[in-house]
């Protein structure tokens, strides 16, 4: 039996855990508004470049690009892997992990060769231990999503792709779907697809300057390095959504712990108070 | 005044609006776009894009990217863009230096097609563009 110092200690204690969940609770609400802000001031841009590279390629069918190219055969894949710099966000980054190497073990089931381009600490910590040979590149240490990062990683996958040490480039994040649920996602990054020809029949032509070829060439890495802003976005919004949930569970949890213990606590005084009632009623009697 | 001009970058939209006239910094020359010009797509390069619209003209600076003109909008989507009153001189004037340095480092028998001389000098041209344009502010 626990004396009543040490419950009223335990109690301290844990009160004291629930004013830094609470705190980081607030934080990441704080910071998912950000994060959420960002993704929406990114999209028109996004659309405006997907909706033009679309009808571009659409109408320029002779006019190609490289990373626009399918390959014959795949014979090494690089998995671009975004996961976060801190933890306590639940299950955010395992959940990750645990798909990347999903994908990872599908590379080794058809013996292709893979690379991975790692962002964030969790996924550098969690994949480099165990794949140290095949990791090409990493990015942590981000506080904030900047379309400099997309432009670091496009650069170096397409790198990648270009010299032919990969034939395919697939990304692994988070997808926000809502504050509740952040699913892991697999997308290819590169060949690249142009989306949709849907609109190209409506509008006339483009005048093209000074040829669709040269436009081409600066809309395609544009283009990837505008899929990767938005995977870096929607997996930092997932994070701090699940830090979010992660904390407010973490806090209910030290609110039952804090009644569980108070009753406790109750119990082992009124436990001592009629120990003591009783020494004294004994006391008396023995006069 | 139906001609619409968006400027949009990957992280904002930096400028909506009305406007006259626009001149655009085209990798070909600059160029102007009344309303009711032709669909024309053009890359850009980095340099100043003057808007045309209510009042004084205003300016901003814009590093490359492409403009898609329609009949009555013009969609600028470029990688930054900044309205002159937003520039911020000490640091265009930092980054200068600093590209300056760089290219200087770099000079003795670099070729052109080197990378690093083409960042530098990418570099240098942005922050020369957003001094120029800051410098416009003051009229």
């Amino acid at each position: 039996m626990p004396s009543l110092k040490d419950i009223r200690r335990r109690i301290d204690s844990v009160h004291k855990t629930q004013q830094i969940t609470r705190a980081m609770r607030m934080v990441a609400a704080a910071k998912l508004r950000r994060a959420q802000d960002a993704i929406l001031s990114a999209r028109p841009y996004a659309e405006r470049m997907r909706a033009t590279l679309g009808e571009v390629a659409a109408s320029q069918l002779e006019a190609g690009h490289e990373l626009l190219e399918e390959r014959e055969q795949v014979r090494a894949r690089e998995l671009v892997v975004i996961a976060s710099d801190r933890g306590l966000c639940g299950g955010f980054n395992h959940n990750l992990v645990k798909r990347a190497e999903v994908e990872i073990a599908k590379c080794e089931a058809d013996g292709i060769g893979f690379g991975l381009t790692l962002v964030g600490r969790k996924a550098v910590e969690h994949l480099r231990r165990r794949h140290p040979e095949q990791v090409t590149h990493t990015l942590t240490g981000i506080s904030q999503v900047a379309y400099g990062h997309a432009v670091q990683l496009a650069d170096h996958v397409a790198g990648r792709f270009v010299a032919g040490e990969v034939d395919e480039v697939l990304v692994i994040f988070s997808e926000f779907v809502s504050a509740l649920t952040q699913t892991p996602r697999v997308e290819r990054l590169l060949p690249a697809r142009p989306a949709g020809r849907e609109e190209a029949g409506e509008k006339p032509p483009y005048e093209i300057e000074p040829s669709p070829e040269k436009l081409l060439e600066i809309l395609v890495p544009k283009a990837v390095q505008v899929e990767l802003l938005r995977a870096l976005l929607e997996s930092q919004a997932g994070e701090q959504a699940a830090r979010m949930t992660a904390m407010e569970s973490a806090t209910r949890n030290t609110e039952e712990l804090i009644d569980r213990l108070t009753l406790q606590y109750n119990r082992a005084r009124q436990a001592a108070i009629t120990k003591e009632l009783v020494e004294i009623v004994s006391g008396a009697e023995a006069l | 005044m139906s001609l619409e001009l968006v400027i949009v970058t990957p992280e904002r939209e930096a400028f909506r609006g009305p406007v006259k006239r626009v001149v655009l910094p085209g990798s070909e020359g600059e160029f102007g776009v009344l309303e009711g010009h032709e669909r024309f797509l053009c890359p850009l390069r980095i340099g100043e894009v003057e808007i045309d619209g209510e009042g004084e003209p205003r300016f901003a600076a814009l590093s490359d990217g492409f403009a898609d003109v329609g009949e009555s909008s013009v969609v600028v989507m470029v990688d930054t863009c900044e309205l002159a009153e937003e520039i911020d001189v000490a640091r265009a004037e930092r980054a200068r230096a600093r590209a300056e340095e760089a290219l200087a480092r770099l000079h003795e028998g670099t070729p052109e097609s080197d990378s690093n001389f083409r960042h530098a000098q990418a570099a240098l041209q942005r922050a020369l563009v957003r001094l120029q344009v800051a410098a416009r502010r003051a009229r």
